[in-house]
């Protein structure tokens, strides 16, 4: 396959155009939130509520059971995400609303390449993550404490309003890890689903089931990072486990609910094709032929300095071991011109979405499917569709009851 | 390197005449001391820990007067050093154009005021002016909130948080990551910017994970993501953070508030299981600190019928951790316990 750019120069021009309305749009961005009331460097205690899913222990310690740390806190401690916190014998997120970024990007920089392509999504975040990626993009917020980030408090209403009147069909949580801020996430998605707002998730999976399935109940889509596919990466790379983030993905197929999986290539570190053959067989095993699956570009960051980008022949490679092994709709990401960013039918070979960075042209889909050929396309196409989403019902014994403890906001 | 016996005073002798009784230390050892010139390596052969006990130590409330605290602390670092001079023994650690950060710990009970301030002014021996020594945790809230008053300028200890350096959030660390171990970390610039030398004054207590916390965890207070160290009972991270190499190459000193020790329910305060131990425990070995003062919240513990922390699951291993790390003497066997006032394993 040509990996050349093929952009042609108007198609450049559109593109830096985009990146240029991008730049106005926060600026915007930032008269609606000053405009809303909203308190600059609200001071945290203002985002203090209680956490949904914990246990109390003896001597007013608490087990969280969000996620599969499933941290035992002592009080006046604080769990591995540094942002829930033991007051007294009660366990309290300290992130409810308290957002570090706020942006308005294209839904394709998620990425999510089979959902509403062409619109935006209010994308937000709050400090902290369930894991330590020593290769985190974000590292600057999600390994950082929330009073040590510069926040602004917008309640989940807030956001619904900001969101509508910036015209974003999509609410995306996202940037450092929406896990662990589970709390506003759940309630701005509940009410932006009431109000004509759906809401996506960009995460690295590592959620326990129960916590999964309640949250799935407001979410239209679903993005996880699949970090590698070795346990030794996990425990090395991440300080976390592979099989939980399996087992979510398991459950969101279970679901039903709109998932893309991205895979951050490393060089010598998760790129080896028989690891890529492995996770490709799992994936189409597991989740179905039909779920689309990203290769990204790694760059250099954080505590992983030492390794060069990827290639663009290894993410080639990746791509076509992960088709071969049967999987319909693999991209190549985080590289600025490559054929490997389209959607191409898998019927008639036909382009159906062409992206040349965030600019994307699907002119080539109709109706979900190939404008050429009718094959259809999975994917969320249109707002309706993706506010209609409702989870298919947990079956097996796989499903846990909720705590005793957890209780909706 | 001083020998202990060269200089020795009556109390002195008594003192460790009782520790050898209980930990069979020999009085000919060399001493495993650090400098303010140098600092060596822990000795390969024996780290010595002094212990404090007085009936001043053991009162509730604010504790005791920092004037009587820097008294008893000349007495342990006479005996830590070996010198006959308070001033003798406080200028082998630190000089007097240093500049001092204390680190205390302000995380549920909290060291005391008093305990930091007597330290800081025990140090004005040398001739370090307390305006050269900062009393300081992660924020100033925390201080505060601890019985601290705070102070950045003009006269007298300064006391202030980490977040006091910047007006922006998470501006008091530093811009670039430091890696020890697994795990990597901001460092607090009170280590990096504002300080020569570096001390842990730490409280002797109980951790639901570590088993103990003591005088290295107190430095997780010096690093902006304290919460990533907390897998695995905290093993080797409590290490790891110590073992930072700013950390490392500024410590000269420890000290553990041990007047009123908390044996179990920790870190948060828990009156019904502290007691009047009335003591301070000074080394410049942070890992035999450690060591001792486990032992003095293991023996309570067992006087009270408790079970030993290995027993509940929470065992200190991230003191072993520290020997491997090269920062000090993690075996009993192995370190020299000097004992003033009541013997040390008196628990009672």
């Amino acid at each position: 396959m040509n990996t050349e750019p093929s952009t042609t120069r108007r198609e450049f021009l559109r593109a830096a155009g985009a990146g240029a309305c991008a730049l106005c749009a926060a600026r915007v961005l930032a008269e609606d939130v000053a405009g809303s009331g909203v308190t600059d460097g609200a001071h945290p205690q203002a985002a203090v509520r209680d956490a949904m899913w914990f246990e109390r222990l003896p001597d007013k310690a608490v087990r969280c059971t969000l996620c599969p740390r499933e941290c035992v806190v002592a009080e006046v401690e604080r769990g591995y995400c540094g942002v829930r916190e033991n007051q007294g014998g009660d366990y309290k997120t300290l992130v409810y609303g308290n957002l570090c970024s706020i942006n308005i990007d294209p839904i394709e920089k998620k990425p999510l390449y089979h959902y509403l392509p062409r619109t935006t999504a209010l994308s937000v975040a709050t400090a902290g993550c369930n894991m330590e990626c020593k290769f985190c993009q974000n590292w600057r917020i999600s390994q950082y404490r929330p009073e040590q980030v510069e926040s602004l408090l917008i309640p989940p209403e807030n956001l619904v309003r900001i969101a509508r009147t910036r015209a974003a069909p999509t609410m995306a949580f996202t940037y450092s890890e929406p896990v662990v801020f589970y709390e506003y996430m759940h309630d701005a998605a509940a009410a932006g689903r009431a109000r004509g707002v759906g809401s996506v998730m960009i995460s690295n999976g590592y959620i326990r089931e129960p916590a999964l399935r309640q949250l799935c109940k407001h979410l239209t889509g679903v993005k996880v990072d699949l970090k590698a596919f070795t346990e030794k990466f996990y425990t090395q790379q991440c300080a976390a486990h592979l099989k939980p983030v399996l087992e979510a993905l398991e459950v969101l197929t279970d679901i039903g609910i709109h998932t893309e999986v991205v895979v951050l290539l490393i060089p010598t570190l998760n790129d080896s094709p028989a690891e890529t053959a492995q996770m490709a067989k799992w994936l189409v095993s597991h989740m179905g032929r039909d779920v689309p699956l990203h290769f990204s570009r790694f760059h250099p960051t954080y505590r992983v300095k030492n390794l060069p980008p990827t290639p663009i022949a290894t993410l080639d490679r990746a791509r076509k071991i992960a088709m071969d092994a049967g999987l319909r709709y693999v991209y190549v990401g985080n590289v600025a011109f490559h054929e490997g960013s389209n959607t191409y039918c898998p019927k008639c070979g036909k382009v159906v979405i062409k992206r040349v960075g965030y600019n994307t042209d699907a002119s080539g889909l109709r109706d979900g499917g190939c404008a050429s050929c009718g094959q259809k396309i999975p994917g969320v196409w249109t707002r309706e569709q993706a506010l209609a989403f409702k989870p298919k019902p947990a079956k097996g014994p796989k499903t846990s009851p909720a705590p005793a403890d957890a209780a909706s906001s | 390197m001083t020998r202990c016996s060269d200089r020795m005073t009556r109390r002195t002798f008594l003192a460790r005449a009782a520790a050898t009784s209980t930990v069979a230390a020999s009085a000919a050892s060399a001493l495993p001391l650090a400098s303010c010139a140098e600092s060596p390596p822990p000795s390969p052969n024996r780290s010595r820990v002094v212990i404090i006990r007085h009936d001043a130590l053991a009162a509730d409330g604010q504790g005791p007067a920092p004037k009587r605290v820097r008294e008893l602390l000349d007495e342990a670092a006479r005996a830590l050093a070996g010198d006959a001079k308070a001033a003798d023994a406080w200028a082998r650690w630190f000089k007097p154009e240093d500049r001092l950060a204390v680190k205390v710990n302000c995380l549920g009970l909290p060291t005391k005021p008093a305990v930091a301030l007597g330290l800081a002014a025990a140090v004005g021996a040398i001739g370090l002016p307390p305006e050269r020594v900062t009393l300081w945790d992660r924020t100033s809230r925390e201080l505060r909130a601890a019985g601290y008053t705070l102070k950045g300028t003009g006269d007298g200890v300064r006391c202030f948080g980490t977040d006091a350096l910047s007006s922006r959030p998470g501006g008091g660390y530093s811009a670039d990551v430091y890696t020890s171990g697994a795990t990597g970390s901001l460092i607090s610039r009170i280590v990096l910017d504002e300080c020569t030398a570096l001390a842990s004054a730490a409280i002797l207590k109980d951790h639901n994970l570590a088993g103990i916390t003591g005088v290295m965890k107190n430095f997780y207070g010096a690093i902006h993501n304290p919460n990533k160290y907390h897998d695995d009972g905290c093993d080797p991270f409590i290490a790891d953070a110590c073992a930072q190499k700013p950390i490392r190459d500024r410590l000269r000193l420890v000290l553990s508030d041990a007047t009123r020790p908390q044996y179990h329910g920790g870190p948060a305060p828990r009156r019904q299981w502290q007691w009047p131990y009335g003591g301070l425990i000074l080394s410049t070995d942070p890992v035999a600190a450690d060591r001792v003062g486990c032992e003095i919240l293991e023996r309570k513990r067992a006087a009270v019928g408790m079970k030993p922390f290995e027993a509940e699951k929470r065992p200190a291993r991230h003191i072993a951790s520290g020997e491997a790390r090269g920062l000090g003497t993690a075996k009993l066997e192995r370190i020299e316990v000097v004992s003033i006032g009541r013997v040390w394993l008196d628990v009672g």
